[in-house]
């Protein structure tokens, strides 16, 4: 049995030399093409750029109108089923009356909450929050009486605080639909 | 003699900072991007009322129509057309008719009552009356329509 003799010092040099020189060639050679991918994000740009849109300060208020019995579609002739009727506006008491009169201009004048006059439309929010409360679980709804002349951003901010102070359902109406104020009676609330 | 040195015939410009430049507005651009955040129908002449009280809308259904009402209160149908009270009750029947048929086709059955369960979204112009906004509302009612969406400014447009 031979013993394996010590590797010579030189060759080992020339030997690890020629392998960084190798490694050092691979290293050269291994390019990422960036130009595909940056003509990819070019075009990626260019599309979100294209369908970029400001943001905007739209927002909806949601209504459902119950239907009119009025409205409420006839069965047609011959059919043998009548179709379900529609939901109509019934039990008017429970509502909260909001009014709203107008002047000359069209301007919001005067509002009311049931009899009571309000001086602002955040005082409005602050006691239909309060009914809200005190109603808890049970949904509260608005009948707002406004004149026709009134212009509409009033009334849409009328509908949009009632709408933030958790009114479930807003109906609207015009000024003689509702001659008599009768809001829920609600035990702890006085209403001035 | 000095070795020459050999130069490159071929430019080759570090490209990767320009990459990364483009992929982070890549990135600004994908997280600003709003599909669909204004609503449809919107008319340069209509002016939305403000009403900062609103709070943010929530997702609208998929089966909705778009009217407007412009300043004089006259209804504005798809096409931003002006329509005076006879000719918008007669758009609301054709509206609804059309809607009912398309529901039969499906065989839609509605969920205990009558009503169309297409959502109308509303743009009225500021200055349009209540009344007007009120009449249109009730015109639409009468038809079947029962899920409304009116249409409002947070805040002033830049």
């Amino acid at each position: 049995m031979t013993r394996p003799t010590a590797p010579d010092p030189l060759k080992v040099d020339q030997t690890r030399a020629r392998a960084r020189r190798g490694r050092l060639q691979n290293e050269q050679e291994v390019m990422f093409p960036v130009t595909p991918m940056l003509d990819m994000a070019f075009q990626l740009l260019a599309f979100f750029i294209l369908t970029f849109k400001a943001p905007t300060a739209e927002t909806h208020l949601d209504l459902d109108l119950p239907a009119t019995p009025a409205a409420l579609p006839a069965a047609a002739k011959g059919q043998a089923r009548a179709k379900p009727p529609r939901a109509a506006d019934s039990d008017l008491e429970n509502d909260l009356l909001v009014r709203a009169q107008a002047d000359d201009l069209g301007e919001l004048k005067t509002l009311r909450l049931g009899e009571a006059v309000l001086p602002d439309l955040e005082t409005l929010g602050k006691r239909l929050t309060q009914y809200v409360g005190l109603l808890e679980n049970k949904p509260l709804r608005v009948r707002l009486v406004a004149d026709d002349t009134l212009r509409y951003e009033s009334a849409a901010q009328i509908i949009a605080v009632c709408q933030t102070a958790g009114v479930t359902t807003i109906r609207l109406n015009q000024p003689g639909a509702v001659p008599d104020f009768r809001g829920p009676s609600l035990p702890g609330l006085n209403v001035p | 003699m000095p070795r020459r040195q050999t130069t490159s015939s071929v430019l080759s410009p570090n490209l990767t900072p320009l990459l990364d430049m483009v992929l982070q507005l890549i990135t600004f651009f994908m997280m600003l991007v709003h599909f669909g955040s204004r609503l449809e129908g919107a008319n340069r002449t209509i002016r939305l009322p403000l009403a900062p009280a609103s709070l943010p809308g929530s997702e609208l259904a998929l089966d909705r129509m778009s009217v407007g009402i412009d300043a004089q209160g006259r209804l504005l149908d798809a096409d931003q057309r002006p329509l005076d009270e006879n000719a918008a009750a007669l758009w609301w029947d054709v509206e609804a008719k059309a809607r009912r048929r398309g529901l039969e086709t499906l065989k839609h059955t509605a969920a205990g009552d009558d009503s169309l369960p297409t959502l109308v979204i509303l743009r009225a112009d500021r200055d349009a009356s209540y009344g007007a906004v009120r009449r249109a509302l009730a015109q639409a009612q009468d038809r079947g329509f029962a899920h409304f969406s009116l249409v409002v400014l947070r805040s002033r447009q830049p």
